[in-house]
């Protein structure tokens, strides 16, 4: 019928005008699609998005073990180029580093990796210094030696977007316990060694310290991820008068069954004197980045127990070090398990609650653990070996449940130990010293000056 | 005639043409021709392919189907989608596990207090020093300073914000290390009503009441570094005083400018005439109308100021203009940069390191560098990004030079975070201790104690 309306020649040019049409049509639509695919289409991603998402999840399954996740800052919505604007900054732009200087002393690439040359009269050597300066004693009290907790994280911005959120809660509540103990911080970021990056960094940052600070008796290390959760505990210091090395772990576990969790350096008191020098010394050797940690790390997991394939990193190194060298260092390292010197988080922070109906602060064991390390939250980096949610939730759980006996001092505490938000449980009076905290900690013993007795 | 050819023509054409197609038609049933077959074919697989590449580009583009490894990037995306759930949620300021309450503003008949009057503090005070000897007011010879600062409890609207945030406090870490100052950093609203710059005020009260050990409470703010690290507050010279303030007099009294002192970093005594003081202070403070509409007061007297709500700065300019009483106990420092203002300074870091050394407090090596109007905490400051924060860290970088001289390190550049040494290691590292060490050199650190 059509036919016979327009005539075949009229047809069959509409038709191969038809067919030449659908063929644009299709390459238009085409080329709609791939555009959308390229440069942005719909809620998940364009195809390199996710080729990288890929790439990422293989190269991360060869490094970990453990479950992984991703941790991405959600794409900023605005385009705008406003030059006041935080949300668009890029820290790379303003950060410079100088070159070289040809004067700088440097290290010789052939020798073996020292920490720095060798003394071996520091003892004699600091206490002549202690003896001419008075002013400045290695004991504050007399069972209360001068400790200096040294704690630090990196001189550049966190790659999560609140890691550095958590770092300042984390070195503010340090900052209150040791204010309430009387003790020094030293926040460190700079890498003082390029060749002991990473885990390792606190090994010439500690040497650095002792030699520095000859005043100092104890040095603390702490991770930046490990949080005070009992203000009120105090190290027995008395305990540790004939030891070097407090570290929290098990005797059996570290001697018998060599076992890579056998003890914790996340959190370690270190005494300011030659056997440290020396145990620092022994301990670096497995620490220069490169072939010798990665070489390292393959004899670590061949002969400790349960260690994963990885580089070599301090723990497993100080687990070594004392199995095979128990003549030499044992009689000086206090394995101590006592109290939570180090508390793994994941069998804590869920019984914060019944803590706070059974117990009291000052305990420092499981009943009220003195410190709560979240042992591989890295809330810091992207990647973590436990799921966000869980991490972050609990660390903040942990900072209000040590922080609330800080705001208790001044009538205080957070509505929940989910809430950042603070309510009142003491009324102001207009005769405030006259009220005393329940746990004693404005004013604690401590913290007390000692006086001379003849005043 | 013409008509009959043409017709006959059409005929004959007519006749012709489906003769011409009957043949083609016969031929083509009889025996395709292998290239045409060929072609079509050809062009059907091409239309094919096509059909088929844009399906999935299609299907992709709306419903992610994926013909590679689904699993795992759906269990990606689902990742991905619950941190950036868990990110916002703490990024917000509302608390999931508790309804918002409503925000109860007072109105501006109803008085505001920071607690219940207190008159006798000095007396109670001194009583509580004297049954407490082993917590004196003085330790060494010098007054026990308590350094208060602090900033909102939840993460800044970037996270560049928070990053100088540490960077600021570890600032005051070593600062107060180096001169026995305690530090108290509140992350807290103690007070609803006095939130933002104002929550300084119950804060101050709340320590000074609880410490009475405490001879002088220092406010910093959390955008102020400190740059020298050497520099000791002269207290001899604030005897008399209660409060220390970093202002010029005749920007003050003959300007009434808004600007003439500044509340970012100030010292407050530990005694009844500062309770006191906080006491008229406060009042402007309460959000909503009060604040309102005293920042409307505020902007009406003050020169320069521009018209936003009630701040403490401000308010306190007020008090000390239109009550001059307050005057008599309050020092208007400007000996040295108790608080500097970052613009005229960051750029001559360079050329104070060269010319000049630490401990001098002044414009030749400024105490304090304090970086009004940045905001890195917010979303947008008053001045562009990169100048804040790259003068930030030439501060931050500055200050830290000093501190790192004793190790023997120092900055690659004011504007890198990497270091380099500037002295070797050697087997004697005490003269070198001796020599560096800033407690060791400072006069007032030599005294024995009393």
């Amino acid at each position: 019928m059509l036919e016979r309306c327009l005539g075949l020649r009229r047809l069959r040019q509409i038709q191969r005008a038809c067919r030449r049409g659908s063929l644009t049509f299709l390459c238009l639509f085409l080329t709609v699609v791939v555009l959308r695919g390229t440069i942005g289409a719909g809620k998940f991603g364009t195809p390199e998005q996710d080729l990288n998402e890929i790439r990422h999840l293989y190269a991360y399954r060869s490094r970990r073990v453990e479950p992984h996740r991703v941790l991405e800052e959600a794409q900023p919505e605005t385009t705008t180029n406003d030059a006041n604007n935080y949300a668009t900054f890029d820290i790379s732009k303003i950060l410079v580093d100088e070159a070289a200087s040809a004067d700088e002393p440097k290290r010789d690439p052939n020798a073996p990796y020292t920490l720095g040359p060798k003394i071996s009269d520091w003892d004699e050597q600091r206490g002549q210094w202690l003896k001419k300066n008075p002013d400045y004693p290695n004991f504050i009290g007399p069972n209360k030696p001068r400790v200096l907790l040294v704690t630090g994280s990196s001189p550049k911005p966190c790659e999560n977007p609140v890691g550095d959120h958590y770092l300042l809660k984390s070195i503010k509540n340090k900052i209150d316990y040791c204010r309430l103990h009387g003790i020094e911080i030293f926040y460190n970021m700079a890498l003082l060694d390029a060749e002991m990056a990473g885990f390792w960094a606190k090994l010439p940052l500690i040497r650095k310290l002792l030699l520095s600070h000859p005043e100092v008796e104890f040095l603390w290390w702490m991770d930046s991820d490990a949080m005070f959760t009992d203000m009120a505990f105090e190290v027995p210091w008395e305990r540790y008068k004939d030891s070097n090395f407090v570290m929290h772990g098990w005797n059996e576990m570290v001697y018998d069954e060599k076992n890579w969790i056998g003890l914790n350096t996340g959190s370690f008191l270190l005494r300011n004197c030659q056997w440290s020098l020396d145990i620092l010394d022994a301990w670096a050797p497995m620490g220069p980045k490169g072939k010798i940690r990665d070489e390292a790390g393959k004899i670590l997991t061949r002969e400790l127990k349960n260690r994963p394939v990885f580089e070599a990193d301090d723990q497993s190194a100080m687990v070594y070090l004392l199995a095979t060298g128990k003549e030499q260092w044992g009689d000086k390292v206090y394995l101590e398990n006592h109290y939570y010197l180090h508390g793994y988080w994941g069998i804590l922070v869920d019984r914060y609650e019944e803590m706070i109906e059974n117990y009291h602060p000052g305990l420092g064991d499981h009943r009220w653990p003195l410190v709560t390390h979240f042992v591989g939250c890295k809330p810091c980096g992207k990647f973590g070996d436990y799921p966000v949610e869980r991490c972050l939730k609990q660390m903040d759980r942990a900072y209000n449940f040590g922080d609330n006996q800080i705001l208790q001092m001044y009538g205080f505490t957070h509505k929940s130990l989910a809430s950042r938000r603070v309510k009142r449980v003491r009324n102001e009076t207009s005769n405030p010293l006259d009220v005393k905290d329940e746990l004693g900690l404005l004013h604690p013993a401590f913290k007390a000056i000692k006086l001379p007795t003849s005043s | 005639m013409g008509q009959d050819t043409l017709s006959a023509q059409k005929r004959a054409t007519a006749t012709a043409l489906p003769t011409t197609t009957a043949l083609a038609a016969s031929n083509a049933r009889r025996n395709p021709p292998r290239s045409r077959q060929i072609s079509k074919t050809f062009n059907n697989i091409k239309i094919t392919i096509l059909c088929g590449f844009v399906t999935i580009l299609v299907l992709r583009g709306t419903i992610g189907v994926n013909l590679g490894s689904s699993d795992a990037d759906a269990v990606n995306q689902n990742l991905i989608e619950e941190t950036n759930r868990i990110l916002a949620e703490i990024r917000s300021d509302s608390d999931p596990n508790e309804p918002d309450e409503p925000d109860i503003a007072l109105n501006a008949s109803s008085s505001f207090s920071l607690g219940p009057k207190i008159r006798n503090w000095d007396r109670e005070r001194q009583q509580w020093l004297q049954n407490n000897p082993e917590y004196p007011n003085l330790v060494r010879g010098k007054p026990r300073i308590l350094l208060l600062t602090g900033s909102p409890p939840k993460p800044c609207d970037n996270p560049i914000g928070d990053h100088y945030l540490l960077k600021s406090i570890k600032n005051k870490i070593d600062y107060c290390r180096i001169h026995g100052i305690e530090i108290v950093y509140n992350i807290a609203h103690l007070d609803k009503e006095l939130a933002g710059y104002w929550a300084k005020l119950p804060m101050i009260r709340r320590l000074m009441l609880s410490h009475p050990e405490v001879e002088w409470i220092w406010w910093m703010d959390s955008d102020a570094f400190f740059t020298d690290m050497v520099f000791e507050l002269p207290f001899s010279k604030y005897e008399n005083y209660n409060l220390v303030l970093h202002g010029y007099p005749d920007l003050l009294f003959e300007q009434k400018s808004w600007i003439a002192v500044n509340t970012g970093s100030f010292l407050f005594r530990n005694c009844q005439w500062s309770l006191d003081l906080l006491d008229e202070w406060a009042p402007m403070g309460p959000k909503g109308p009060i604040r309102e509409e005293a920042g409307r007061i505020l902007t009406a007297n003050l020169k320069g100021r521009p018209a936003f709500e009630a701040d403490d700065q401000s308010a306190l300019i007020y008090l000390l203009l239109f009550k001059k009483v307050w005057m008599e106990k309050v020092f208007l420092e400007n000996s040295y940069y108790l608080h500097g203002y970052w613009a005229g300074l960051v750029d001559r870091y360079e050329e104070m390191a060269e010319k000049y050394h630490p401990g001098l407090g002044d414009e030749r090596w400024p105490f304090v560098t304090h970086f009004v109007g940045c905001k890195p905490c917010g979303s947008y400051g008053d001045y562009p990004v990169e100048r804040c924060l790259s003068s930030m860290e030439r501060a931050f970088n500055f200050a830290d030079n000093q501190v790192l001289k004793l190790y023997g390190f120092s900055h690659r550049g004011l504007l890198s975070p990497k270091i380099k040494r500037i002295r070797n290691e050697t087997v004697t590292p005490l003269e070198f201790v001796d020599k560096f060490d800033i407690r060791r050199h400072h006069p007032s650190t030599t005294q024995s104690k009393s």
